[in-house]
């Protein structure tokens, strides 16, 4: 057989993140829409990191965007009055983004990556009140009053650029932070770590015992996700919304729109979170235009009917119907 | 003063941990028998409390009356919920029933948010209070506290003393060597599953008498996040193992709170929360089992 080359799947999925940015570079009113699009596919792809590749569901997971979103809040607060740093204080801050997250995935997953299955579930589905909760009480960071930054953005960057910023910079962030955990994940796939996430997803047990360092490949996982959610809360929250309260950052409705996301997609795939992201994103836009406020409602049914019917999700159907065409090298 | 001011807040305690430990008992029991966690769990407790409420206020029902409406209500819903998703997905991977579950709370909060909207609602049953010297205890907190006890201890009995209580048992210890002694392990995981609800929704009346106006459909978040970590006190799969665990949390609760509060500077309400949090991962890492079971 002849060997497929490694990052074919790539190009369906840059496909489509480049149609998006090209309908909203050309056509009016567009932008909101595809900004809103690029984000769910960029928190699908990060969610599936680890929950696609393992098995296990981090109820959670918001915590690490809400904490990497504290990391540029923390940056551009504390740093603005060094005036020689610059604008180099948003480099900085997704520097912290990224080891505030990794370092809250590091801590809950020293206590929950020992877990298996439910009691995994369990110790995460606090993380993100337990992690609020803490700020609050202990009245860090400012505690519940949360911090408003767009003065500090604006005495940096200027005015305009920091319009600029919030209103267009941010949103090719998180393009490139999407097209980022596309890459991560394919290369993953494609490596030992993917190899070995599959046989522990599948039996833990049985890759136990063949020698699989199951723990240490959850581990990267883990952390993995957890790094692009702390980027994605950094850019798509800190940077487009220039605050941050704690209620809204360590809200558990974006688990649940993580999950859903890439259950519709398929979980495990490539593909499967950036389909997911735009059947749900496409859908939520138009519901709120017609059904406010009916999201959750019409998709927590659809989530059941998927479980119970189509474990695999979209994308899972259509790799089972691909195979052996020669689109299967493009659907992963 | 401080020990005047600890000792009543652990009288509230004891109160609010009978009732806490009361609505962990449906979580445990159907862990127990079907080893699916119920991510949904809070969502039902809402169900409880508004239902409730509807009673009281249109209606001018008794809570205490709501009880068995709301344990019906509670059977009705787990059977519809077992049959059409659960009964599917218990030999699939865990993935599927913890997705399930939670899918099921998110749906339920959305139904009753329809219904009812998003804003906090509350009722207010005067009975009076008792002076107990060091605090003050409403009469319908009491009564809770009581009710608690009374379906705790129905359960116990229904446990040990019926046939349908043996089979349940049976499954929990071994579905395998039950099926092999002709119990109809299929009936037993879809009456604890009813029945594992019911409870949850029942208790869900019981909380009402702890939060005059905290009635909202997305107040059950809070209570999941309590019922995990009192029902991993309790060892996870044991129903009075849940009831113990909910006693001790209450005391850990109120007593922290007391000191929690003289701590200058600190917000002492969202602390205790933290530190339920902290406690789970704690029980978690070293007693899996639970602290209440022997070794």
């Amino acid at each position: 057989m002849k060997q497929i080359p490694k990052y074919f799947p790539l190009i369906p999925v840059f496909a489509a993140y480049f149609i998006m940015f090209f309908l909203a570079e050309n056509m009016e009113g567009m932008w909101q829409l595809m900004s809103m699009l690029l984000f769910y596919c960029a928190l699908g792809q990060a969610f599936n990191v680890f929950m696609g590749m393992t098995g296990y569901v981090d109820f959670g997971y918001v915590a690490f965007m809400g904490v990497g979103t504290y990391g540029m809040a923390l940056s551009i607060t504390r740093l603005v009055q060094y005036e020689f740093l610059g604008a180099w204080i948003i480099l900085i801050g997704f520097g912290l983004a990224m080891v505030m997250s990794t370092l809250l995935s590091m801590a809950v997953g020293a206590v929950a990556l020992r877990l298996r299955g439910a009691y995994f579930a369990i110790a995460t589905i606090g993380v993100n009140e337990g992690f609020r909760f803490l700020i609050e009480g202990a009245r860090i960071w400012n505690g519940s009053e949360g911090m408003i930054f767009t003065a500090d953005l604006n005495k940096v960057l200027g005015r305009d650029t920091a319009a600029a910023l919030c209103t267009y910079w941010a949103d090719i962030m998180v393009l490139a932070i999407a097209a980022l955990a596309a890459f991560v994940t394919l290369v993953y796939m494609r490596s030992k770590i993917g190899y070995a996430l599959t046989a522990l997803r599948e039996d833990e047990d049985a890759a136990k015992v063949m020698g699989i360092n199951v723990t240490k490949f959850k581990v990267i996982a883990f952390i993995t996700s957890a790094c692009l959610a702390g980027l994605l809360g950094a850019t798509a929250w800190a940077l487009k919304t220039p605050y941050v309260f704690p209620p809204e950052v360590f809200e558990i409705h974006y688990t649940i729109e993580a999950i859903i996301i890439v259950m519709l997609g398929g979980a495990g795939t490539l593909l499967g979170p950036v389909v997911g992201g735009l059947v749900y994103g496409i859908s939520k836009y138009y519901l709120s235009i017609f059904l406010p406020g009916f999201q959750l409602l019409i998709f927590a049914p659809v989530i059941l009917v998927i479980i119970v019917l189509f474990p695999e999700g979209i994308v899972g159907m259509l790799k089972a119907k691909t195979r052996g065409t020669g689109l299967e090298r493009f659907i992963v | 003063m401080f020990f005047e001011q600890l000792g009543g807040n652990l009288i509230q305690g004891v109160v609010l941990g009978a009732v806490y430990g009361m609505a962990t008992m449906g979580l445990s029991l159907i862990f127990g028998v079907l080893k699916v966690v119920n991510v949904g769990h809070g969502a039902f407790i809402m169900v409880g409390a508004f239902l409730t409420l509807v009673l009281f206020s249109s209606l001018g029902i008794n809570p205490l009356i709501a009880i068995p409406v709301a344990f019906g209500v509670g059977m009705a819903l787990g059977l519809v919920f077992y049959y059409t998703t659960i009964r599917k997905l218990i030999k699939a991977p865990e993935l599927a029933t913890l997705l399930a579950t939670f899918s099921i709370g998110v749906l339920l909060e959305e139904l009753v948010k329809l219904i009812f909207g998003s804003e906090f609602r509350g009722y207010n049953w005067p009975l009076g209070k008792i002076d107990l010297g060091i605090t003050v205890l409403p009469m319908s907190k009491l009564y809770a506290c009581i009710g608690s006890i009374l379906i705790a201890v129905l359960l116990y009995v229904w446990f040990k003393k019926t046939r349908a209580g043996s089979a349940v048992r049976s499954v929990v210890e071994d579905s395998e060597g039950a099926r092999v002694c002709g119990v109809n392990v299929g009936g037993a995981y879809a009456l604890s599953f009813s029945l594992g609800i019911g409870l949850t929704v029942a208790s869900g009346v019981l909380l009402t008498m702890f939060i005059p106006v905290g009635i909202n459909p997305y107040m059950g978040g809070g209570y999941t996040l309590k019922a995990f970590v009192i029902a991993v006190l309790g060892g996870l799969s044991s129903p009075y193992g849940a009831f113990f665990g909910g006693l001790v949390f209450g005391l850990i609760e109120n007593g922290s709170y007391t000191l929690f509060a003289y701590i200058p500077g600190v917000e002492p309400f969202a602390l205790t929360r933290f530190l339920s949090f902290v406690i789970l991962l704690v029980i978690l890492l070293i007693r899996p089992t639970g602290i209440l079971r022997a070794k």
